[in-house]
């Protein structure tokens, strides 16, 4: 893929119901190379879902993704074109991160390189790693894949102050070959990063304006 | 996804599984060893294989019980859960069938 080529990730029709209670409702999202999208919302509102739909692992009847107008359903299925981080640990413990490294395909010297504490434990496997640095190396090795669109849940969670700032530079520049989307709770991180914020409530998804923050303030999500 | 990332990826999710595989294959043995129609040493026969089978879905649902989230990375890797699941049936059934072999060699 050259640096200047743009791809546009669309998802929609993505419906999810739990009895009565309504999770996802005809939600429509949309990332391009070059953005960082944020998608906001409280604990529970089905942003996990949401990713997990767009990426492939979890399948809903109807959900429709595609890229530059082609359906890619299940997208994980299609090489280089997105990956994703879950919640929960990606990489099992016995893993070590040069192993983990070669089989996502990452060149680890240059994924860890703004993290030299991270490039000497190259050969340690990743249960002797603490939860944070787990975190932030999962995190650098989806960022550094090549493919088109990253998707991240909760990148920032566990990760140390100090990183997060070299973290959050990192998807600046990663931006420029990719298109982003990302779910945290940590708006302050998030906020300045993203360049399209989309608040999931009440099942539905809403773009907000340029400057998110008085509509995030106004309905209880950011402290007055 | 190539033939090497497969085979690294099996290796892997296979490390996961082999403690209930090989629980369920020391059922079997017991069964045929000490059960109400003892046949030991196991030849190697189809019914033998068939009960062998068998085990995988109990493996295959204890599997998604206990680790819900265990897929993320396989799919990261472009492969899908029932691409895993097929190199697992084959290669626990194929060594399974080998260690029946050579007991029945060893024992007869």
């Amino acid at each position: 893929m050259s640096p200047a080529s743009s791809h546009i990730l669309e998802a929609d029709g993505i419906q999810l119901a739990f009895g009565e209670r309504r999770i996802l409702s005809d939600v429509y999202l949309r990332v391009q190379t070059g953005q960082v999208v944020g998608l906001l919302g409280r604990n529970g509102c089905g942003k996990s879902t949401l990713l997990q739909t767009v990426f492939g692992g979890r399948h809903l009847a109807d959900a429709s993704v595609r890229v530059n107008g082609q359906r890619v359903v299940p997208a994980y299925r299609q090489p280089g074109l997105l990956n994703y981080l879950p919640q929960v640990p990606l990489l099992p413990e016995r893993l070590t991160l040069a192993e983990a490294a070669r089989m996502l395909r990452v060149d680890a010297e240059q994924a860890l390189a703004d993290f030299p504490d991270l490039r000497a434990q190259l050969s340690r496997r990743v249960g002797e790693l603490s939860g944070g640095t787990t975190r932030l190396v999962q995190v650098l090795l989806l960022l550094h894949a090549n493919t088109r669109f990253s998707l991240f849940d909760e990148p920032f969670s566990g990760v140390m102050p100090v990183h997060v700032e070299t973290l959050s530079d990192l998807f600046r520049q990663a931006k420029t070959r990719k298109g982003i989307v990302l779910t945290d709770h940590r708006y302050a991180e998030v906020l300045p990063l993203c360049d399209v914020v989309y608040l999931l409530h009440g099942g539905r998804l809403e773009q907000l304006p340029p400057d998110p923050e008085p509509a995030l303030r106004d309905r209880g999500y950011l402290a007055g | 996804m190539t033939i090497s990332t497969y085979l690294r990826a099996l290796g892997l999710f296979y490390r996961t599984v082999a403690p209930f595989a090989v629980v369920f294959s020391l059922l079997i043995f017991a069964a045929a060893a000490a059960g109400p129609f003892p046949n030991w040493p196991l030849p190697l026969s189809l019914g033998l294989l068939l009960t062998k089978l068998s085990t995988f879905s109990v493996i295959w649902y204890l599997s998604e019980q206990l680790r819900p989230h265990q897929y993320w990375l396989y799919l990261n890797l472009h492969i899908a859960p029932w691409q895993l699941w097929a190199g697992v049936v084959v290669a626990d059934t194929l060594l399974f069938s080998a260690v029946v072999l050579l007991l029945h060699a060893l024992l007869q």
